[in-house]
């Protein structure tokens, strides 16, 4: 096991900040008995370690009710890390996961028409070198989505530091 | 042809106010009130009202999103569920009270549903597959996939609204 990378301070203000993501630096010092600055400071790091992250979610309604769509591709083994670089590219993709086990890729994308989606498939995803299958899915009905927790991949703009955990992966894909 | 989820509710109308304060709330979530009126020349008060009013309406939400590994979730994996002599969301309601079940989703395709899990380490696999999600009545078949890499992980548009 890894050392923990939050202690329990940190944890505190994590758990705030999940519950309301605009409660102030002030309101939360208060809660936990420390000073403004810790908590600032505290905040800053967590951001920087690319820890958390503070964005705005919108609801589907708002971008036309898109379907959920899963495509499990499997792939040349020796080219899996470039396909995962790939279809990080492109901006239908949300997600891209390198998989064992089920499929060598999973790649997720939000649409809200069938033809833009066989379009991703057939015409950027199947042939994409190496690509040897693709298995469609779409979701009719979404039961739970947990938006308050993800992989952190972009970093705060102006900021030099390294994501440990995106170092840590790169190497690991090396 | 266009694809539909079931929820037929018409979405809030947002003008371009609500629009540029979600702009500016996307890259820092934590811009306070009097930031973001300032930048936009109104006054504290609207931008507070125009949030309550969009949060109100589960058109959007500021969120603190934190990283798996923040949260010591060191295994995630997308299982796919197959489902016999149940109803699949019946079915997907009672994998969705799992607190590691990070999202359900029934789906049209070789799967009947899709779960994203999150787990701490390996020693939780064997029971969270094998007990827990093959407990629960209707599950067929499961198969399973554990992500080495996420390389991409942004949805900034997600179900706010009743499910």
């Amino acid at each position: 096991m890894s050392a923990p990378l939050l202690d329990p301070l940190d944890r505190r203000i994590v758990d705030k900040l999940s519950f309301d993501a605009r409660i102030s630096n002030r309101a939360i010092a208060a809660e936990l008995g420390v000073t403004e600055g810790t908590i600032r400071a505290r905040i800053k790091r967590l951001q920087n370690e690319g820890l958390i992250h503070f964005t705005v979610v919108t609801d589907f309604r708002l971008a036309g009710s898109p379907n959920l769509c899963m495509m499990g591709i499997n792939a040349d083994p020796s080219q899996v890390t470039a396909i995962a670089e790939q279809l990080r590219r492109m901006p239908e993709i949300n997600c891209v996961v390198l998989l064992l086990g089920r499929f060598n890729l999973l790649a997720m994308g939000l649409f809200t028409n069938i033809e833009q989606l066989n379009d991703l498939v057939s015409a950027k995803i199947r042939t994409l070198p190496g690509v040897q299958r693709v298995e469609t899915g779409i979701s009719v009905h979404n039961l739970k989505y947990e938006a308050g927790v993800a992989r952190i991949t972009q970093m705060p703009k102006g900021n030099s530091e390294i994501n440990a955990v995106s170092k840590k992966n790169v190497v690991a894909m090396a | 042809m266009q694809i539909r989820n079931g929820r037929m509710a018409a979405p809030p109308a947002l003008d371009a106010l609500d629009n540029s304060i979600i702009e500016i709330l996307r890259t820092n979530g934590r811009a306070t009130n009097q930031d973001i009126a300032q930048q936009l020349s109104v006054t504290a008060a609207t931008v507070s009202a125009r949030l309550q009013k969009m949060e109100d309406a589960r058109a959007m939400r500021v969120v603190a999103v934190t990283d798996f590994a923040a949260r010591g979730y060191n295994v995630i994996i997308a299982v796919g569920v197959r489902v016999q002599g149940r109803g699949i969301q019946e079915v997907g309601r009672d994998l969705a009270k799992f607190p590691e079940v990070l999202s359900v989703n029934a789906m049209n395709g070789g799967y009947d549903l899709e779960l994203m899990v999150a787990l701490h380490d390996f020693s939780e696999v064997q029971e969270f597959l094998y007990d827990h999600i093959s407990g629960i009545e209707g599950v067929a078949q499961i198969d399973s996939g554990v992500a080495v890499d996420i390389v991409k992980y942004e949805f900034n548009v997600v179900p706010l609204g009743p499910t």
